[in-house]
C-alpha cells in the first residue's frame, strides 16, 4: 500500500479490538472506531494523498471505497452503526465535481435525510458525518479525521444502535 | 355531507357499464360499528357500501395487490379497478402512479371527503367511551363525530379532536386531489393540530429522551412485520431486511452464505429492530403519506408515524417535496436542487 499513514485491515482489526476491550478497562484511552465511505474519485486519493505527503493523522478510521458518494446505500450507514462503529464518514466530491455530474447532489439530499432520522431517534449527532474532499485535498482529509476521532473521543462508544451479541 | 346513495349508485354504474372488473370500497364490518373493505363485482352488492369516520383502511393496499395477482395469473384480468379514496388514499395512489406502478386508465379514483374532519383512532374511541362498543358512528359536521353505542341508540356528539386519528388531526389535506369523481364538500381550512405537531413535539426532547423512548420502543416491537405488510408503498416482493428468496439446503456452500448479506438479523432485539426500522422509514422517504395505517396496525402500539412524519417534515421543509401531490415530478430521491442544505458538511 503506497499510504503509510493508512492503517491494514489486519492492523486496524487488532487495534479495533483493543480498543473495545481498552473502552472497558477503566483508565485505558478509548479509541475511536471510524468507518470511512470514501468516493473513489475524490476523498479517497485524497487519503492517499495524505499518506503519501507524509501527514500525521489518526489511524483510526477504515476506508471502504465506493464508486460514488451518490452510492452509499443508508444500510450501509446503520449497519456500520450496527457492527459497533463509533462514528461513520462518507466523503465524496465537491459539488459540481461528481465524475457522475450528479451523484454527490442526490448524497446530499439522501444523508441529509438519514443524519435527521439518526438524531431524531436519538443517536448523538456527531456521530455521523459528511464531508467534500477532493483529490488535492490531502491535508483536509487529514484534519476532518482528527476532528472527527476527538470529539468521537469526547462522545466515548457507541452503544446506542450496536448489537448486543 | 356525503350522500352514500351516490356512492352506491357511481360505483353501480361502473360494474354495469364493465368500465371497471371491481369497486374497492367499504361496508359494514360484522362486529361493532367499524367498516371493513371489501371489493364488488356485482352491481347489486354495490348497495353495501359505505361512507363513515369509521372507513379506516388505506384500501390503495388492495389495488397493489391486485397487481401482484395479475401480474402472476395464467390469464390475467387486467381491466382498470374502482376505488373509493380519501384524500390520504388518493395520495397513495399518486405516489404509485409516479412510481409507475400501474398507469392512470388503471384506476377510477372515487373520491370521498373528509367532512372537515377525518377518520376515528379507534383507540382513543374505546378509551373515549369507557369500555362500551360504539354501534353506529358518523359524520357529524365540523367538529363533532356522532357516536351511538349498543345498548344505548341515542347519538352523543364527541368533539373531533378528541377521537380522530393523530393524522386527521394534522392532514393538510382532506380531499382527494387525484380523482375522476368526489363525493362531498372540499373542506379546506381545518383547526385541528398544526401539520408535523407531533413530529415537532418529538423533536423538542433531549436527544437522551429521545434514544431512551426510541430503545424502548424498539425493544418492544415484535417483528411481525404488520406494518410492512399493510402499507401500500412497501410492494417489493422480497424487504432487504429479511430474505425469503434464500433457500438455506444441505448443498448451500459456507461460501455462499457468508457472501450473502445480511443487513440486519432477523431476531427480535433492540439494534436489529432498530436497523428495521430505520430502514422503513428512510425507504419510505418522499413516498409515506401518512396515512396511518402502520400505526394503527401495530399490536404493541408503537408509534411508527412518528419516524415517517419526521421525513415528510424535512422534505416539505427543506426540499419543498410532497409526497404524492405531483405524478409528473421526480421523487424525492432521485431529485435535488443546488440550495438543498450543505452546511452539515465539512
Ligand atoms: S408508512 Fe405507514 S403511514 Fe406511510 S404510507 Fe405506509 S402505511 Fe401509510
Ligand atoms: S407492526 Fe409493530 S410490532 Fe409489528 S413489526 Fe411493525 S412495529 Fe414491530
Amino acid at each position: 500500500m503506497s499510504n503509510p499513514s493508512k492503517v491494514t485491515k489486519a492492523e486496524d482489526d487488532t487495534q479495533g479490538r483493543a480498543s473495545v476491550a481498552g473502552a472497558r478497562k477503566p483508565g485505558a484511552t478509548f479509541e475511536p472506531r471510524i468507518v470511512a465511505f470514501l468516493c473513489k474519485w475524490c476523498s479517497s486519493a485524497g487519503s492517499d494523498l495524505a499518506g503519501v505527503s507524509r501527514i500525521q493523522y489518526s489511524a483510526n478510521a477504515t476506508p471502504i471505497t465506493i464508486p460514488c458518494s451518490g452510492s452509499v446505500s443508508p444500510m450501509y450507514i446503520l449497519s456500520a452503526f450496527n457492527k459497533g462503529a463509533d462514528g461513520v464518514l462518507i466523503s465524496g466530491c465537491h459539488p459540481g465535481d461528481c465524475h457522475y455530474m450528479e451523484g454527490n447532489y442526490l448524497a446530499r439530499r439522501k444523508l441529509y435525510l438519514v443524519k435527521e432520522l439518526l438524531q431524531f431517534i436519538g443517536l448523538e449527532s456527531e456521530r455521523f458525518r459528511m464531508s467534500w474532499v477532493s483529490a488535492a485535498e490531502g491535508a483536509k482529509f487529514a484534519e476532518v479525521v482528527d476532528e472527527f476521532v476527538e470529539d468521537l473521543r469526547v462522545l466515548g462508544p457507541q452503544n446506542r444502535l450496536k448489537a448486543k451479541r | 355531507m356525503v350522500n352514500v346513495e351516490e356512492i352506491r349508485d357511481y360505483a353501480a354504474n361502473l360494474l354495469k357499464k364493465g368500465e371497471v372488473k371491481s369497486v374497492l370500497g367499504f361496508r359494514r364490518g360484522s362486529a361493532s360499528a367499524f367498516a371493513e373493505p371489501c371489493t364488488i363485482t356485482d352491481v347489486g352488492e354495490a348497495t353495501s357500501l359505505v361512507w363513515d369516520p369509521t372507513c379506516l383502511n388505506n384500501l390503495t393496499l388492495y389495488l397493489v395487490k391486485d397487481r401482484k395477482q395479475q401480474a402472476a395469473a395464467k390469464n390475467p384480468d387486467n381491466r382498470p379497478v374502482g376505488i373509493v379514496a380519501k384524500g390520504c388514499d388518493s395520495r397513495a395512489i399518486g405516489v404509485l402512479l409516479q412510481e409507475n406502478y400501474f398507469k392512470r386508465e388503471d384506476v377510477v379514483v372515487i373520491g370521498v371527503s373528509c367532512e372537515g374532519t377525518g377518520v376515528v383512532d379507534p383507540r382513543k374511541l374505546s378509551a373515549k367511551l369507557k369500555g362500551r362498543t360504539a354501534s353506529r358512528v358518523t359524520f357529524g359536521g365540523a367538529d363533532g363525530i356522532n357516536v351511538s353505542v349498543y345498548g344505548d341508540e341515542t347519538e352523543t356528539v364527541i368533539p373531533a379532536r378528541e377521537i380522530l386519528a393523530d393524522r386527521c388531526l394534522e392532514c393538510r389535506a382532506a380531499v382527494p386531489a387525484l380523482n375522476d369523481v368526489v363525493f362531498g364538500e372540499a373542506v379546506g381550512a381545518r383547526e385541528f393540530d398544526e401539520p408535523f405537531h407531533a413530529a415537532k413535539e418529538a423533536e423538542s426532547l433531549s436527544a437522551d429522551e429521545r434514544w431512551a423512548t426510541w430503545e424502548h420502543h424498539f425493544d418492544r416491537c415484535l417483528r411481525c412485520f404488520a406494518c410492512r405488510a399493510v402499507c401500500p408503498m412497501c410492494y417489493c416482493p422480497e424487504c432487504v431486511v429479511d430474505s425469503t428468496t434464500f433457500v438455506v439446503t444441505l448443498g448451500t456452500s459456507a461460501e455462499e452464505k457468508a457472501n450473502r448479506i445480511r443487513w440486519c438479523e432477523r431476531s427480535a432485539n433492540t439494534s436489529e429492530s432498530a436497523v428495521y426500522h430505520l430502514t422503513r422509514t428512510i425507504h419510505l422517504a418522499g413516498r409515506c403519506i401518512d396515512c396511518g395505517e402502520c400505526e394503527r396496525v401495530c399490536p404493541v402500539n408503537i408509534p411508527l408515524r412518528l419516524l415517517n412524519t419526521k421525513l415528510e417534515k424535512e422534505a416539505f421543509e427543506m426540499f419543498e417535496y410532497q409526497a404524492g401531490h405531483d405524478i409528473e415530478q421526480a421523487s424525492l430521491l432521485s431529485s435535488f436542487r443546488d440550495e438543498d442544505p450543505n452546511s452539515f458538511i465539512r
